[in-house]
């Protein structure tokens, strides 16, 4: 029995080595390619700075929108029971499924020159095409599920009880929404920020589709990488390197953040369940 | 036991399945070659995309066994490397600005392009057909049109995705590929002194398997009358 039991765990461990190991050798690989003084060195090159530039602004942009009309569509979403929910959320999640390319095609459909909107998009003197505009919303199309989903499920983890007092206590609804609802969802809030950052900072088949690729207008970090590839390859590992570290990063946050974790998105640490539990 | 039997029997099967026919050969062929190649031979698996990139593959230890490429540049580098037997010409063809068949930037030579706020989509500087876009500009005095350039592609079939779907007004592409569009895009000529000589050349790829094969498979591809008919049709110019 005993023996059986030790069997089972060793199989077990057998798994997750080989998962890790074959999950994390492409990461190392980055970093093992060349040395980290010729990657720094690579990172300060023009196409590299460009590309981080351009991918911070159009980031933060998106972001920035995800947050104003993403929070309080989650609020709706989280409160309200109504007919047709389900499926507003599966409308909402969908592009976590997408294919990059579906995404890309379908922009260029909706806001492109010949596109279903694109007449609607040129009389507002608004010009799409190859513009950043273009990479923000390719970013914000991919991104905004991270951080939608996310919010739900943090609005819905708000003791109702709360809100129910706030209430009796004769707070108005934007009241308890702003007052009681945000900071009680503040953390689960942010990890789904931070998720939608982490995604948004590496879009790419949406943004080649739909935005081009222009070095220091719509060249973003994954495009410089596919660029890159045969003209400097050191340059294109530099950037991969980068974003493995800030995705990491973030990742990393969402997990460590007290109170990020709170919501079933992201794995838990054991730590921290203990802690909350 | 049974999850093992699967899992066996689909590391069995797939490789069978996955891998190509006996002798089948794999051809890496700038993006422009779409147009002919297939026409003339519907066996090769091919992998049409920018040259550039198609040499990368091939350096990293891709298995093809012949490589064509727009420009000399890559099959001689090749070549000097030793990774592909000496390249062949394969035929000719020549730059024109195209433009979306509605011409919203009403566009009718390449110097409107001074007047004209055009969108100009062109190669990145290390495909073929932006390297050759390149050498047009400054033949023409007009290296300045680079600042309307909106955006640059890794190859010809990116370029005239963006001009069909009307995104860009003008690019530089081969006159093969405007002929391919089936009317979506319209030609503008190049004034004879800018034009650049663009020759295609194919070559053999050192480590392929098929040697045999591929070295019948070019000699049809540059010889025989069929495939040299095949090439006048799509626009290639004769050799």
């Amino acid at each position: 029995m005993r023996a059986r039991r030790w069997t089972f765990t060793a199989i077990l461990v057998v798994a997750l080595a080989g998962l890790l190991a074959f999950l994390v050798v492409p990461v190392v690989a980055v970093f093992t390619n060349v040395p980290p003084s010729e990657l720094l060195a690579s990172l300060r090159s023009d196409a590299a700075v460009d590309a981080l530039v351009v991918t911070a602004k159009t980031n933060l942009v998106a972001n920035a929108l995800i947050l104003l009309v993403g929070t309080p569509a989650a609020y709706l979403l989280a409160t309200h029971r109504f007919r047709g929910r389900a499926l507003v959320v599966t409308l909402v999640e969908l592009p976590l499924v997408l294919p990059p390319a579906v995404a890309g095609i379908g922009l260029l459909a909706a806001f492109g020159t010949q596109g279903l909107l694109g007449d609607e998009v040129s009389a507002l003197g608004m010009d799409v095409a190859f513009t950043q505009l273009a990479v923000v919303l390719a970013v914000t199309f991919v991104a905004s599920p991270y951080y939608v989903r996310q919010a739900i499920t943090a609005f819905e983890a708000v003791d109702r009880t709360m809100l129910d007092a706030a209430r009796t206590l004769g707070a108005g609804p934007a009241r308890v929404f702003l007052r009681v609802s945000l900071p009680l969802a503040a953390s689960g809030l942010g990890a789904g920020a931070a998720l939608a950052f982490a995604r948004g900072i590496g879009e790419f088949g949406a943004t080649i589709m739909f935005a081009g690729s222009l070095q220091g207008v719509t060249q973003t970090l994954s495009l410089a990488i596919y660029e890159q590839l045969d003209v400097d390859f050191d340059v294109a590992l530099a950037v991969s390197a980068f974003l493995v570290v800030v995705s990491g990063a973030l990742l990393l946050a969402v997990k460590l953040v007290p109170g990020w974790t709170r919501s079933g998105w992201i794995s838990p640490t054991v730590s921290a369940r203990s802690a909350s539990s | 036991m049974t999850l093992g039997a699967l899992v066996a029997g689909l590391l069995i099967t797939a490789p069978a399945g996955a891998s190509r026919e006996a002798g089948q050969l794999t051809v890496f062929a700038g993006s422009s070659l779409r147009a002919v190649f297939p026409r003339i031979d519907v066996k090769p698996r091919y992998n049409f995309a920018g040259t550039n990139q198609l040499a990368f593959q091939l350096r990293r230890g891709a298995p093809v066994d012949v490589f064509a490429s727009a420009s000399p540049a890559y099959t001689q580098a090749l070549f000097r490397s030793r990774l592909v037997e000496r390249p062949r010409t394969l035929t000719y063809n020549r730059l024109v600005l195209a433009v979306p068949r509605s011409n919203p930037a009403d566009l009718h030579s390449v110097y409107d392009l001074r007047r004209k706020d055009a969108k100009l989509v062109i190669g990145t500087a290390q495909v073929p057909i932006g390297s050759y876009t390149r050498k047009v500009l400054a033949r023409l005095g007009l290296l300045s049109m680079l600042d309307k350039v909106v955006s640059a592609e890794p190859d010809v079939k990116s370029i005239v995705g963006k001009l069909s779907l009307g995104q860009g007004d003008a690019g530089f592409i081969y006159t093969t590929d405007v002929r391919a569009s089936a009317g979506r895009l319209a030609a503008i000529p190049i004034p004879a002194r800018g034009k650049p000589k663009v020759r295609y050349e194919i070559a053999v790829v050192t480590s392929s398997k098929h040697k045999n094969a591929a070295r019948g498979w070019v000699r049809a591809v540059t010889r025989s009358p069929r495939a040299r008919a095949l090439f006048r049709e799509a626009g290639f110019l004769p050799r």
